[in-house]
């Protein structure tokens, strides 16, 4: 049996699904609940490895780690449509994620800020990018890194060389955000003014919703 | 006979925006004019009121070429301002810094923007079909320049490494151990692409124009980091007193000024400093620079790109030489502490495009009241305009296409970069 993924035929047996053939051919799909360890358990539930059904099939955005595949079978894993839905699907489980990324064990090597880099979303802090946790957090060592208000998706280029963010990704204008980042700061020892200096060399909106915040939280 | 008509709104394979105009009928020049259209950046002003630890940061973003350039001019201007020594060590890696630089940004402009005039074509696009191994030997290049920029800078553009005072992370001993291997390794691709370049170089057109040339020069070095402001008309001038050197003034069809010293006009970059400091060339430059009969003093203006080329040969070799001198006595530096003092600095270096200024004034807490960045193309612009005038009439008898290829070649080879050079005025029209 035979289907074709991105205009590529692949071979494939009765019973398989897409997202095995996908896989078994190096084709890139990304997933978050499914896991090879117990392939049989397929709650389709992170929605994050649609394919678009062209041809073959019943047509539309169906999730490959359950559509069966079919003879003639025709589906994109790029088009525009597959790629909106992602967009939107790690939007959606962002918004119900504790972002706590300076505390969190994964940082440095998390699978939302590659998501968030592979769709374009501004969406974490650079902590969530930086691997220091491990061996320090600059702002523990007494540096005033702004990672933890500034959005990430440049993989932390300066802190993971031991270089404090200057912020040039622009201050977050997500309040539940800087809640998070500012909890770093309280803890570091910065006034108020030293960040919002620093915040204000790269970023002017974003200063404006981290001053409010500033003031909401009792920042001093 | 003939009218022609060139207007070549928006030059490519150049940084920023710039256009050209000529008008010429019955075999005269009636207008010839070269604009600057580019937006005003700003900067100057952004830089009132901000700490004077933040200067190099925001000044390295007014280019993406000469980042590297920019911080070290700013950090020169805050050091002088506030009095700050820095030691020897850190002195030789910033030499390291913007021998970095050079390379990445001769490699660009000779390998991208000028090699596609050479092979005649109209990008590099299509040269990687045709001649695939000059391009990836140029991209090769490229790559190590930016990577050992990385290395001392901290970043390949933007650098966070470079602070006032000194350095915020001494580089690695052994990464510079291997970067000095790598760029011996590479000397012989640097050569094969130079030896490329020779061949074509029939492709540059033969035009001089007497002028001024204006570059940093020392007693004892090829000058980019460090020395006194040099002229080929009237000898060598204090840092501090540039402004009476470039006397900056405002014409109505660039948003960038326009300079001149002791001419109507002077230049700056690789072809003014090689004017002024060959002998301090290393061997290998002086080498390049006879086979490609560059003598000095050169007033053809299409030399640049060769004086580039010499360039970076000599940066390839004056960087190996610095790393072992730096190796010889290599400490790990801590980050310097700086007390803000008020005062008033100037920051001179060349950069690849010329020569470079930064001048502050600070208060006692260390905010800066006052800034003024002179940037190279700036100083090139009117040197630009009069090679127009004198290179239009001689070249009115060829077909249309190829005076508008010429003119742009002619712009091309000051490797200008606009986007930095505008800046905000106060432009009172007396109509």
């Amino acid at each position: 049996m035979k289907i074709i993924i991105n205009d590529t035929e692949y071979d494939c047996k009765e019973g398989q699904k897409v997202l095995d053939v996908a896989r078994a051919n190096g084709v890139h799909l990304p997933t978050l609940c499914f896991n090879p360890l117990n392939a049989q358990a397929r709650p389709a539930g992170c929605r994050l490895c649609v394919v678009e059904v062209l041809e073959g099939g019943w047509p539309g955005l169906q999730s490959s780690c359950t559509l069966p595949v079919a003879d003639g079978l025709k589906v994109s894993t790029r088009s525009r449509p597959v790629y909106d839905q992602r967009r939107e699907v790690v939007e959606l489980l962002l918004s119900e994620h504790e972002q706590d990324c300076r505390n969190c064990f994964v940082s440095g090597d998390c699978v939302f800020s590659e998501l968030c880099r592979e769709y374009d979303i501004n969406g974490v802090s650079v902590c969530s990018e930086c691997p220091n946790r491990r061996q320090g957090c600059l702002l523990s060592r007494g540096v005033l890194c702004l990672g933890p208000i500034t959005y990430a998706n440049c993989n932390a280029y300066c802190t993971r060389r031991g270089y404090n963010c200057e912020g040039c990704h622009s201050v977050m204008k997500n309040e539940d955000l800087l809640r998070f980042g500012l909890a770093a700061f309280a803890k570091a020892e910065f006034t108020k003014e030293e960040i919002l200096e620093a915040a204000r060399v790269f970023s002017f909106d974003g200063v404006k919703v981290l001053e409010k915040v500033m003031v909401e939280e009792g920042f001093k | 006979m003939k009218e022609i008509n060139i207007n070549v709104e928006h030059l490519t394979r150049v940084e920023g925006h710039g256009n050209i105009i000529l008008n010429a009928r019955n075999g005269k020049v009636e207008k010839v004019m070269w604009e600057v259209s580019e937006a005003p950046r700003l900067f100057e002003a952004f830089l009132r009121g901000k700490p004077y630890h933040q200067l190099a940061q925001i000044t390295s973003r007014i280019c993406g070429i000469c980042s590297i350039g920019h911080t070290l001019a700013s950090l020169k201007a805050t050091e002088a301002a506030m009095g700050i020594e820095i030691s020897q060590q850190s002195q030789l890696l910033r030499r390291l810094a913007i021998h970095g630089e050079n390379m990445q940004s001769h490699i660009l402009h000779l390998g991208y923007l000028i090699s596609p005039d050479l092979f005649g074509t109209g990008s590099v696009v299509p040269l990687v079909r045709t001649h695939t191994d000059v391009v990836l030997a140029v991209v090769k290049l490229h790559r190590l320049a930016n990577e050992f920029s990385e290395v001392v800078c901290g970043r390949t553009t933007h650098p966070t490494n470079l602070i006032p005072g000194g350095f915020y992370k001494t580089p690695s001993p052994l990464k510079l151990k291997e970067y000095r291997q790598k760029l011996l390794d590479l000397v012989g691709t640097a050569e094969t692409v130079a030896g490329i370049i020779l061949d074509n170089a029939g492709a540059l057109p033969d035009f001089t124009r007497e002028t001024e040339f204006i570059a940093l020069t020392a007693k004892d070095e090829y000058a980019l980091y460090d020395g006194v402001i040099g002229s080929t008309d009237a000898g060598t001038y204090p840092v501090e007193e540039y402004a009476s050197v470039v006397n900056e003034f405002v014409v109505p069809q660039s948003t960038a000024k326009y300079c001149k010293n002791k001419r109507e006009a002077f230049m700056v970059g690789a072809l003014a400093r090689f004017n002024l400091n060959h002998d301090k060339l290393s061997p290998l430059a002086k080498k390049w620079a006879e086979k490609f009969g560059l003598k000095p003093i050169c007033h053809n203006p299409f030399m640049n790109n060769v004086a580039q080329l010499v360039e970076f040969v000599h940066s390839i070799e004056d960087s190996v030489s610095l790393i072992d001198r730096l190796l010889e006595d290599y400490k790990d530096e801590p980050r310097p502490e700086i007390t803000p003092k008020a005062g008033r600095g100037v920051g001179a270096v060349d950069v690849p495009r010329g020569i470079l200024f930064h001048d502050y004034t600070y208060d006692k807490e260390g905010i800066c009241k006052q800034a003024n960045c002179v940037i190279p193309t700036n100083q090139n612009h009117n040197n630009i305009q009069h090679d127009f005038e004198a290179f239009a009439p001689q070249l009115l008898d060829k077909p249309e296409k190829e005076i508008e290829l010429n003119l742009e070649m002619l712009v091309r080879a000051y490797d200008p970069c606009i986007s930095c050079s505008t800046h905000f005025l106060n432009v009172e029209w007396k109509r």
